[in-house]
């Protein structure tokens, strides 16, 4: 249910472009010809003038493609963007004030089963921090304006704004490095099992009701996470990259205008996406963030929330598995109290 | 107050690039930032026309609008100039500008452009008029000492104007009138008519008839 | 908030922030060096760097009290006015000079940039010397010693003919007058400047058409047309300015514009009609629109009968050239042409102008004669809006011509013969003995057939036409017993001359090997510094521009000018006149050298300068334009009409803007000047003037003179021989003249009286001083009488040459042999089978070490290219901004950008700017320049692959019109 609210979500993010896109294959909607307009009309269809002066588009007489940018950009994406993101918070705060913190249902056990390896960890929080930053940074950039500027002032916000610009163009090669190798490390644990993932979907993880349905080591709306990630990534990665190298083979507006679009978009899906595996992470669900923190899982943890996998753990070779199926003894701690155990 | 306005008439622009080379002259432009250009479309062939082109001093200007640290203020005459201590050299008003008018010194990795530079319709900027510090950094005042952007004053033919509106079309219309032909006032329908992305015809027929 | 700078010392910060800010000269330049030093590429600039520059060099701390000095932009024959702004001596900026009657403030990209000059960066900044291959510096006076006694070991050896002036069209008018002086008391003719090179066809041509070779009306008086044709020319580029005139025509008076050219230029794109023909085909399209204006009866009889002698040999010839003969000789339908000939019939008065396109050709003579004979023909010539508007080159290379810094004459046009030499020596205030004796005094005979026509006499080197400048290199080269002078050239004098302006480069890099010395005097190194791979015996000396110094120039409509000056000489340059003054001095002949002139610091007084040729230049009237007149026009630019150039009150009331020649008599009898040439609806003592009595009173029992027709108010009503004290005693107006008059003009003519009494006379009866005669479409002195089409020496269309054959090969012609018909007789076209053309850019002129060392300029000009269709591009593999190989059929090769067009060109046809240099077949020649001058862009000159061909008459060359091949570098 979630996430298919989330895929509508996605949707509507589209939505605003409908009229762009008209208006590109049906460039000739609401002119008037007049005969003083021959000349006119061939700057705004020609091809690319002639110029002496060297530069980047310098022929280009008149770009009527930067007036769409602007639409999108003041019309559609900061609004928009807005919205998206302030309603996928808005989502999981009352989520969270009508279900609660998911529990471990039975308790801690005590025994601690290992989740993730050093290796993966670290990727995670390279990637995770990056992410952040960019994430951050890129919102200054788009609504500082109204929302910092009033704050800081103009020139104080410049200051912010060059700093943000700044990690955004340097730490954005840094998540291009990290992302491919997080898509090799998670893929295994990724890819859909269609008859698990496929019941997982269709209970929508068990978050508005009902049993939790059974998943692997990483249930579907996990692996969902991780495509979106990625894919989203790769999409950020290279929109950004065109944005970041402009001299990379000296491309024209409508190259950077066309990766700014794409770039924005896919990052206001990862984000909002993003806010889900934020509030699942921490505040949501108990338990689950140790697992990045220290590798390991409570087993009643992993047993209530990837039965499959726990399963899987019990079948095999690791001693420090619990045989069999543990009901008491733990407690519930609040949320990330086992961070400081020691392995 | 005058609202002041760029012409440039195509039926005369000669492609001699002077404004291009007054504008390095009375703002030391450096090599490779050009605040104005000479733009020819179908060389070589009949329908041939060339076209001065620089920042036209928008109405709504979209460098202004998409400027995320908002650096660009409008004087009282109409120009639009912006703040370089405050321009972070993101490079959106060159996204925005129909013109290509943003020039930024360099085009290096990690989109580092330095400061934006533009034709300030030899207004300066926001440091005190006519120091040596605008310009070092803006170039020439010459509005404030009552004269007119070197690149039209110079310009060969005449056909680059400059100047309060009224007058600059009215001027235009005397010599459309003499010429007995259409005239086409380029870009003002982008530049001070906000018509959308597709109506600028109109607004040139009314730039060149009957304002 | 406006700065106020003082000189003092004021405490407050706000002063000290400003003072700290202001820059004296010499900083100015040191930062100048700093900003141009270690730049190699243009490309590579750093921003940093400029702006670093750019932000402390031009302080405006005091806009507003700078000093504000009126000049002459320096570029083209225009003569845009200039306001420059100065402050303690630097530029600090340029204001456009809104009263100036010529451009109303307006610039090309040439004259808006031209502030950057005095910066200067990339300048020759000490007198130089290669020293084993090394540029090494010297001191001016161990330069001009060293130059002085090689050349006089030259002399000694092998006479004064061996060394060779060349002069320039960058000269003011003071300087190119003490130049042509100066050539002469070395004792030879070998001078020449580029007025050669660029329209010494049309000044040969029009001159022997009616009288004199210039412009005979203005860029002003194009307002006043109602159709304007341009051949040959495009202004838009090179004289973009002049459209500001044009355009005023086409939009007020609806004058269609035709353009005639083989390529679409920027100023066709602003024609009612564009002509495309093939190049070198001039004379049978205008014969072609002839041909209809005879056929429909549209010339103007009335005007014919009165004013021009033979018509009916030109209708003749015209009758030859059918709609079928002229498509199949140039290309162009039969109702293009007739079309293009009706707009003219229609629109009168219409003018006409050309350019180098037109002049450029082993015929060009007979073209510019065609097109003075189609305007005679339709009688558009002494009217406003008429008239042949020739627009000029250099800035001043009309002032150059006019003072004869050629090798065929002395100034004013007085030629070579005894009793010129002894007018000139008069009014030089030297022995005509002592002058003589500085000759070579060698005889031979003569074979000469020219402008005076055919001549068996014996000449010796003092009345020989000199060898020209587009031939300098076979004075070096050829065999020397087929000179006709003593020995080969043996130094060169490279005074203000870019080479690459002139053809057959490769032979020319041979030529400046062979020479036991070469000496540069230019602003920049210029391409003689670097093309050449010679090791030693090269001097460059650095020449002052004309903003730093003043004097008087000739704009293109014959208006003499007043530059101030406006900074002084940077680095260690000098004026020319001074360089010349210390080198005279060295050479012996300094005292003689400026007898009635003021000498102070080695500098000879401008003012006396002009004050001497006011007494000699009777010949086209440059007497009455007195320094005083001139800068009293400078000061009053307001007060002229911005259409008739005539002031309207003021203290010039009544003149037209800068004494247009001839400004007859002396400057007392405050002559106006002659705004429009052979102008009879005025009188002659405020400017009008009927065509000159230059070539006899009458041929075969024909009348010469005009019939029936003559300037307002003439009491002789009829034509009218010139005058000399004979026919004033005839006439019994002797005694008009003072007693001091009669004294002086006593077997004098008003040539050659010193008086200037016989032209006060004669204007005071209203006459004309030259006479009163017909135009002539024959000129039977010329090699062709009557203007006919020959195909070029390198032509494409080998089945034309039967019928329009080159000229036979002359033995000795300017002293040296020519070839023609033994070039021509060989067919080049399989292996080259493209016709070359070449023409001009807007931001760069001439030679292009100016403008390519201009930053401003050089950014918009980047590199040298071809011009070539799709259709030869596709069929030769070439693709757009690829480099490419061009060979031409003499071997030479250069390596250039290809720029395709779609119809710029026509198939079979590549064009070429010419204003680079700095690369040579194929080499970057950039580490050759004295460190820190080498122009910031470098390119192939066009002319180096150019290749052999001369006007029949002038010598000039042939760059319009050869052939190539193009290959994929």
């Amino acid at each position: 249910m979630l996430w298919s609210l989330l895929l509508l979500f996605a949707l509507t993010l589209l939505l605003p472009l409908i009229p762009y896109a008209v208006a590109y294959v049906n460039p000739d909607a609401g002119g008037v010809p007049n005969p003083g307009s021959e000349l006119w009309r061939e700057v705004r269809h020609a091809n690319v003038g002639t110029t002496q002066v060297q530069g980047v588009d310098s022929g280009v007489l008149i770009s009527e493609y930067g007036e769409r940018w602007r639409q999108y950009r003041m019309q559609q994406l900061a609004p928009w963007g807005a919205m998206v993101l302030g309603a996928m918070v808005g989502i999981f705060i009352v989520y969270y004030l009508v279900r609660g913190k998911i529990r471990i249902e039975d308790g801690r056990s005590g025994k601690r089963v290992r989740r993730y390896t050093t290796t993966e960890m670290t990727v995670h929080w390279i990637l995770a921090s990056t992410f952040v930053l960019l994430a951050l940074s890129g919102l200054i950039l788009l609504y500082g304006r109204w929302l910092l500027i009033p704050l800081l002032g103009a020139s104080g916000f410049s200051v912010t704004a060059t700093v943000c610009k700044l990690l955004h163009n340097y730490v954005g090669l840094l998540f291009a490095a990290i992302v491919p190798i997080a898509f090799f490390l998670y893929l295994k644990d990724s890819l859909f099992n269609l008859k698990v993932d496929g019941r997982w979907f269709m209970r929508a993880g068990g978050y508005f009701g009902g049993e939790e349905p059974s998943s692997e080591k990483v249930n579907a709306g996990q692996k969902m996470w991780y495509w979106v990630a990625m894919l989203g990534g790769f999409v950020l990665i290279t929109s950004g990259l065109l944005l970041d190298f402009t001299n990379l083979f000296q491309q024209g507006r409508e190259w950077l205008m066309g990766a700014h679009v794409v770039h924005t978009i896919a990052s206001i899906g990862v984000i909002a996406f993003f806010i889900v595996h934020l509030y699942l992470a921490t505040v949501g669900v108990e338990g689950a963030l140790e697992s990045m923190v220290n590798g390991h899982v409570d087993a009643n943890w992993a047993r209530q929330h990837h039965d499959l996998w726990y399963q899987e753990l019990q079948a095999g070779q690791d001693s420090t598995v619990p045989k069999e199926g543990l009901k008491a003894g733990g407690t519930h701690a609040g949320g990330v109290a086992s961070p400081l155990v020691k392995d | 107050m005058a609202r002041m306005k760029f012409l440039c008439d195509a039926e005369r622009c000669i492609e001699c690039n002077a404004c291009v080379t007054a504008c390095k002259n009375e703002n030391e432009v450096p090599w490779g930032v050009n605040r104005r250009r000479v733009v020819t479309i179908n060389d070589g062939s009949p329908a041939e026309r060339s076209m001065s082109v620089a920042c036209m001093h928008c109405s709504d200007a979209p460098c202004a609008a998409v400027c995320p640290v908002d650096c660009f203020y409008f004087t009282d005459d109409g120009v639009v100039l912006h703040d370089k201590d405050i321009c972070i050299g993101c490079g959106y008003c060159f996204y925005a500008c129909p013109f290509g008018a943003p020039q930024f010194p360099k085009n290096e990795a990690f989109g580092s452009r330095g400061k934006m530079d533009k034709c300030t319709f030899c207004a300066g900027g926001p440091l005190p008029d006519n120091s040596p510090e605008e310009f070092a950094e803006y170039g020439s005042n010459r509005l404030a000492e009552g004269k007119l952007p070197l690149c039209a004053e110079m310009c060969a033919t005449r056909a680059l104007l400059a100047g309060d509106g009224d007058t600059v079309s009215e001027i235009f219309r005397e010599r459309v009138t003499w010429r007995g032909a259409s005239g086409f006032a380029w870009g003002w329908g982008v530049a001070y008519n906000k018509p959308g992305i597709r109506r600028g015809y109109a607004v040139e027929d009314k730039a060149t008839g009957g304002d | 908030m406006k700065l106020v700078k003082k000189q003092g010392t004021d405490a407050s910060p706000l002063h000290a922030a400003v003072l700290g800010a202001t820059i004296d000269r010499r900083t100015f330049l040191k930062r100048s060096g700093i900003t141009a030093g270690g730049i190699a590429a243009a490309g590579t600039l750093s921003m940093s760097m400029m702006k670093k520059a750019a932000a402390t060099d031009r302080t405006p701390t005091d806009k507003g009290t700078p000093t504000q000095i009126r000049s002459i932009c320096t570029h083209c024959s225009v003569g845009c006015g200039i306001y420059a702004e100065v402050e303690n001596g630097v530029w600090t900026g340029q204001e456009p000079a809104f009263d100036h009657p010529f451009n109303r403030g307006a610039h090309c990209a040439k004259g808006a940039s031209v502030r950057e000059h005095g910066h200067g960066e990339r300048r020759l900044k000490y007198p130089t010397k290669l020293v084993n291959g090394k540029w090494t510096r010297v001191s001016w006076e161990q330069a001009l010693d060293e130059i002085g006694d090689q050349m006089l070991a030259i002399r000694e050896q092998s006479g004064p003919d061996s060394v060779y002036w060349l002069g320039s069209a960058k000269h003011n008018n003071e300087q190119a007058y003490m130049f042509s002086k100066f050539a002469a008391f070395w004792g030879t003719n070998n001078m020449d400047h580029q007025a050669r090179i660029c329209h010494s066809t049309t000044v040969a041509g029009v001159a022997n058409t009616w009288g004199y070779g210039a412009m005979t009306n203005s860029y002003n008086d194009i307002h006043n047309s109602q159709a304007i044709l341009i051949i040959g020319g495009n202004p838009a580029e090179a004289h973009p300015v002049s459209l500001q005139h044009i355009f005023r025509a086409t939009e007020r008076n609806n004058a269609p514009l035709i353009v005639i050219d083989p390529r679409f230029t920027r100023t066709a794109a602003h024609a009612d009609q564009f002509i495309r023909l093939r190049p070198g085909t001039d004379v049978p399209v205008v014969w072609g629109m002839l041909w209809h204006i005879f056929e429909n009866g549209w010339e103007d009889k009335e005007f014919i009968k009165q004013r021009v002698y033979g018509m009916d040999e030109v209708r003749a010839e015209v009758a030859k050239w059918t709609p079928d003969e002229v498509e199949r000789v140039s290309g162009v339908p039969e109702e293009t042409i007739k079309r293009a000939a009706q707009t003219m019939a229609e629109h009168r008065p219409g003018t006409f102008i050309w350019c180098m396109g037109g002049t450029q050709h082993t015929i060009g003579n007979n073209n510019t004669r065609a097109y003075c004979i189609f305007q005679l023909a339709l009688g558009n010539m002494g009217v406003a809006g008429g008239g042949t508007n020739i627009f000029r080159g250099h800035d001043n290379v009309q002032g150059a011509t006019d003072f004869g810094v050629l090798s065929h004459t002395l100034p004013g046009y007085y030629g070579l013969s005894e009793g010129a030499w002894k007018h000139w020596a008069a009014v030089w205030g030297v022995d005509y003995d002592w002058l003589a004796g500085r000759f070579d005094k060698e005889e031979r005979p003569g074979e000469f057939f020219g402008e005076e026509g055919p001549s068996d006499k014996s000449v010796n080197p003092m009345t020989e036409k000199g060898i020209t400048v587009s031939r300098w290199i076979d004075g070096v080269l050829e065999d020397k017993t087929n000179i006709a002078q003593r020995d080969n050239l043996r130094a060169m004098v490279f005074w203000g001359h870019a080479p690459n302006s002139q053809t057959r480069g490769v032979e020319m890099k041979q030529a400046m090997e062979k020479l036991d010395l070469m000496v540069i005097i230019d602003p920049y190194p210029t391409a003689s510094a670097v093309m050449q791979d010679r090791t030693e015996g090269v001097y460059l000396l650095p020449a002052a521009t004309q903003f730093e110094t003043y004097g008087s120039v000739t704009a293109s409509n014959r208006s003499l000018q007043w530059r101030d000056k406006v900074i002084d000489p940077l680095f260690e340059s000098l004026p020319d006149h001074t360089i010349m003054y210390k080198l005279a001095n060295k050479l012996g002949f300094g005292d003689e050298f400026c007898t009635n002139i003021q000498v102070s610091n080695d500098e000879p007084l401008i003012e006396d300068i002009t004050r001497e040729f006011n007494k000699g230049m009777w010949t086209i009237g440059y007497t009455g334009q007195s320094p005083e007149r001139l800068k009293e026009h400078q000061q009053n630019w307001h007060t002229f009409d911005y259409t008739s150039l005539q002031a309207k009150g003021g203290p010039a009331n009544g003149d037209y803007y800068g004494l247009p020649w001839p400004c007859w008599g002396t400057a007392e009898m405050r002559h106006p000047g002659s705004a429009n040439l052979y102008d009879t609806s005025k009188p002659v003592a405020e400017g009008g003037l009927n065509f000159r009595a230059r070539f006899g009173v009458e041929r075969d029992g024909v009348n010469l003179l005009a019939e029936g027709s003559w300037s307002k108010g003439a009491e002789i009503k009829d034509g009218y021989p010139e005058f000399d004290a004979d026919v004033l005693k005839k006439l019994g107006w002797w005694d008009d003249l003072t007693a001091d008059e009669k004294q002086l003009a006593e077997d004098k003519n008003w040539k050659t009286d010193r008086s200037g009494g016989i032209q006060r006379v004669a204007i005071k009866h209203g006459c004309a001083p030259f006479g009163n005669a017909k135009a002539r479409a024959v000129v039977w002195t010329f090699p062709d009488q009557v203007p006919i089409h020959r195909e070029p020496l390198y032509t494409s269309r080998r089945d034309l040459v039967e019928k329009y054959p080159t000229y036979a090969d002359r033995k000795d012609f300017y002293r040296l042999p020519t070839r023609y018909e033994s070039i021509q007789a060989k067919d080049y076209t399989g292996d080259y089978p493209l016709i070359m053309t070449s023409g001009r850019l807007v931001e760069y002129e001439g030679g292009g070490d100016e403008t390519r060392s201009n930053p401003w300029l050089a950014e918009l000009q980047q590199h040298m290219f071809a011009e070539i269709n799709i259709v030869d591009a596709n069929n030769n593999n070439i693709k757009d901004g690829e480099q490419i190989w061009l060979e031409s059929p003499e071997g030479s090769r250069i390596k250039i950008m290809a720029k395709i067009t779609q119809e710029g060109v026509a198939p079979g046809v590549v064009w070429m700017p010419f204003h680079f240099a700095g690369h040579f077949e194929g080499r970057d020649l950039r580490d050759k320049y004295p460190k820190g001058s080498d122009p910031y862009v470098l390119g192939e000159a066009c002319n180096t692959a150019f290749t052999y061909g001369y006007d029949s008459v002038t010598q000039m060359q042939e760059t319009k019109c050869s052939l190539c091949r193009i290959t994929p570098a």
